[in-house]
């Protein structure tokens, strides 16, 4: 759980005043100066290579060394996972490369997401009605969760629900099941029939046509047609 | 407005239920808009005569409406024509014919449904025809009774004129109805409904048994008709055929009846708004609603209203307390209930409208999240909730963060749901704004200043002038490229009663496809068919129930978003 970071910023360190960087060599130099102008975004190794016109072996060289040094380090970026990846050490990488809040090592945590989405939902419906900080405290007491979460990350997951269609987003009105939260304030509700699950099925969406991929390529008398369409010899299979 | 499968699957409905010739006419007046005489004869390619019986089958059954216009004829003389205006919506119906029956026999009872069916079969009858069909099974009287009743529930109407005048300076020239351009179809279901409102007769006489003169028709008409001995379809086919100029001109004294299409697509609008409530509120606030709109019914202007006419408390409860239902309801149950239904009490005088409208609108959002869930999955679920509830452009990282959607998938996710033609896209290339429209698969974007661009590829955008030179490539830099997505509503609902369309078409031919791959078995008699036999024929007819069946509740979701 100590993935779960604040959304990073350009957060600067203070450069050491005996900088290693007077300990560089030219090829070092070079290297290092294209990474850190690329700021918090960093650069690809191969893009690094091609702006800075070192030879290959010595570039891997220079790279070594430079984050023994501590002046570059490599991050995963969620684009091109598996590519290697530099950011000038002064930089906390952007999310664009990172991903954010709910990534790790280039990848989002589905497992901490799921876990963390299914508490809210538990406590939405024994509630029947939360606030977001009802919710953000009965996680907090059960103990699921060994990292302060923020209410915005709360607020994400709970948001998720509602997309889900899990839980309904409703404005107090201070009666009836509201009547301990004040007038106008955002709440989440148990969606109205109180069962979980996917919503209602259409009736489009209950025949192959409705859920078909290749609808748009499906013509009468084509290739792919109503006649000789598989979907439908499995559809009436009985 | 009818899109491009809408008029496929009618030409289809036509086709099985008239045959070739006709489905060739409506075909063209679908495709082209109101035609003449002439104009269908140079389109068909058809003898004016087989033109003729197909244009009367049509107008007797409802699907086409003539009118007449002055148009400026070869001397350069003002002359009038006649003009054949197919009605889209009707030839839909047809499909219909059996949940109108049910109606009828749930509402009213046996007797009216046995009218009822006489007039969809054979689309408008005389007073007198009704009378002779009904001539072995009930006595006259009580067929009176039954015609009443349905002339009261505002069931069965009185033909509109059969050859109005139109202005016209009031109809356009343009005869074109552009398959996707919403903008010209706009231009045609006006018109339609200008040619419609001409025809239509006084709302005093649409459902009045009695002539302007005050006596009922068929006392002084009875004798009137010289071929009363044909066949009831027979006679109105020939009625009109002697009269060459306009068909059934020759009426204005006949008084025909039909079916009352309106009155039906009401009912079952009300009946899904209803559905739709007790679904997704409760019991209560269906029971509330019904009652209602039950009361009101007669009252309302048009079949899309958007709130239901307003009652009092006293009324509403009244009503309530009408049903078996509503009488376990209290006072402050249905209170409540209105509350839930979204409207509380208007002003001072205390008297409550549902909104009808939203009702409608939310049961078509569900309808396409459910084909969007079921065909693209959750993920996608999600994204297209999203969009649909922010209604403005986003960008894909901040729908991937808000959805919970790998950065990496989000771009395949929603480039598949716009290929599909289910978003909308720009995408902003330095600051250069480019607009997306899709038309059958390839994509045509709007730069600013620039000429009509189309695009290929989604991962390396490739702009190309009309003649295919590559004008630009995008590479496509997460620093400098943007794609942003939006669920354009309008659009969007458009193509999906397209699909529809499709979908329902594609139904009944695989019925069709499935009879005829058996057509052996089904001549086999049933002491022959036995053992495997047996099985195979079981099997054909589940397989037909279930089409046919699947097609009935397609198409209340084909009248949640094209009547309701
Ligand atoms: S008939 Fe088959 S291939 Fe064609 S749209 Fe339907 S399911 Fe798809």
């Amino acid at each position: 759980m100590s993935r779960l970071q604040e959304p990073s910023s350009l957060k600067r360190k203070q450069p050491d005043s005996r900088s290693p960087l007077d300990s560089l060599t030219e090829h070092e130099r070079i290297i290092y100066n294209v990474i850190r102008s690329k700021q918090d975004m960093g650069i690809w190794m191969q893009d690094m290579k091609r702006v800075a016109k070192v030879p290959d072996n010595v570039a891997n060289k220079a790279l070594k060394s430079l984050e023994t040094k501590k002046l570059i380090k490599e991050v995963v970026n969620i684009q091109k996972r598996g590519k290697k990846h530099y950011v000038a050490a002064e930089f906390e990488p952007a999310t664009e490369i990172t991903g954010g809040a709910w990534y790790s090592n280039g990848k989002m945590d589905f497992v901490v997401i799921n876990i963390l989405k299914d508490q809210c939902l538990k406590w939405i419906y024994k509630q029947r009605v939360a606030t977001l900080e009802g919710i953000l405290d009965a996680i907090r007491k059960s103990g699921i969760s060994n990292v302060e979460l923020t209410t915005v990350q709360i607020e994400e997951l709970v948001r998720a629900l509602v997309l889900d269609n899990e839980v309904v987003e409703v404005k107090s009105n201070g009666m009836g099941e509201f009547d301990s939260i004040p007038v106008g304030k955002v709440c989440y509700k148990s969606t109205s029939k109180g069962s979980r699950g996917d919503p209602k099925i259409g009736a489009m969406s209950s025949i192959p046509c409705g859920v078909c991929p290749r609808i748009s390529d499906c013509t009468p008398d084509g290739i792919i047609s109503p006649k000789t369409c598989k979907y439908y010899s499995q559809w009436l299979d009985f | 407005m009818a899109t491009p499968y809408g008029i496929k699957f009618a030409v289809h409905l036509i086709t099985s239920h008239f045959g070739n010739l006709v489905a060739n006419v409506c075909e063209n007046l679908l495709r082209k808009g109101p035609l003449t005489l002439q104009q269908l004869i140079r389109f068909t390619e058809l003898t004016p005569l087989q033109i003729k019986n197909s244009l009367l089958i049509l107008i007797q059954h409802n699907c086409v409406q003539p009118f007449s216009s002055e148009q400026i004829g070869a001397g350069g003389n003002e002359v009038k024509v006649t003009q054949y205006l197919v009605l889209f919506d009707n030839i839909l119906h047809r499909l219909r014919f059996p949940k109108f029956l049910e109606i009828v026999s749930e509402e009213l009872d046996k007797n009216c449904g046995e009218i009822l069916e006489g007039l969809l079969q054979h689309g408008r009858l005389t007073l007198e025809q009704i009378y002779e069909r009904a001539r072995d099974n009930a006595v006259q009287d009580a067929v009176r009774e039954s015609f009443q009743k349905l002339l009261n529930s505002r069931f069965v109407e009185r033909c509109p004129a059969p050859e109005p005048f139109v202005e016209p300076s009031t109809i356009k020239s343009s005869n074109k109805r552009g398959a996707k351009s919403a903008k010209l179809d706009e231009v045609s279901e006006t018109e339609e409904q200008r040619v419609l409102a001409a025809a239509a007769s006084l709302d005093t006489l649409r459902f009045s048994i009695l002539t302007p003169s005050g006596t009922e028709f068929d006392e002084d008409k009875k004798d009137g008709d010289s071929s009363s001995s044909m066949g009831v379809g027979e006679k109105r086919k020939h009625g009109a055929a002697d009269s060459d100029d306009a068909f059934g001109s020759n009426e204005n004294e006949v008084i025909l009846w039909r079916a009352n299409f309106e009155e039906f697509t009401r009912y079952l609008r009300h009946k899904a708004c209803i559905e739709n409530v007790r679904a997704r509120l409760d019991v209560g606030a269906a029971t509330v609603l019904k009652a209602m709109l039950d009361a009101t019914r007669s009252a309302e202007k048009k079949v899309k209203t958007e709130n239901s006419v307003s009652l009092s408390m006293d009324t509403i409860f009244e009503e309530v307390m009408k049903s078996e239902a509503g009488r376990s309801l209290t006072l402050d149950r249905v209170r409540a209930s209105l509350v839930q239904l979204g409207c509380s009490s208007s002003g001072t005088d205390d008297t409550y409208s549902i909104d009808l409208k939203q009702i409608i609108e939310l049961a078509q959002k569900e309808e396409v999240e459910s084909i969007v869930l079921r065909r693209y999955g959750r993920d996608a679920y999600r994204m297209f909730r999203l969009l649909s509830k922010a209604g403005l452009l986003q960008e894909t990282d901040k729908i991937a963060d808000m959805t919970f959607v790998e950065k990496k998938e989000a771009p395949k996710i929603l480039g598949k749901l716009w290929k599909d033609e289910y978003l909308h896209m720009e995408v902003e290339y330095f600051n250069l704004l480019i607009k997306f429209t899709l038309s059958s698969n390839m994509a045509i974007c709007d730069v600013v200043d620039k000429p009509r661009l189309t695009l290929s590829g989604m991962s390396d955008l490739v702009l190309m002038d009309q003649n295919k030179e590559i004008v630009n490539k995008f590479v496509v830099d997460r620093n400098t490229t943007f794609y942003l997505w939006k669920v354009n509503k309008p659009i969007l609902w458009q193509h999906v009663l397209d699909e529809m369309y499709h979908a329902a078409l594609n139904l009944s031919l695989r019925v069709i496809h499935e009879l005829d791959q058996k057509k052996e078995l089904l001549t086999i008699p049933p002491e022959k068919r036995t053992g495997p036999l047996e099985k195979e024929f079981k099997r054909l007819k589940n397989a037909k129930f279930f089409l046919e069946s699947s097609l009935m509740k397609l198409d209340d979701a084909l009248m949640l978003f094209r009547h309701f």
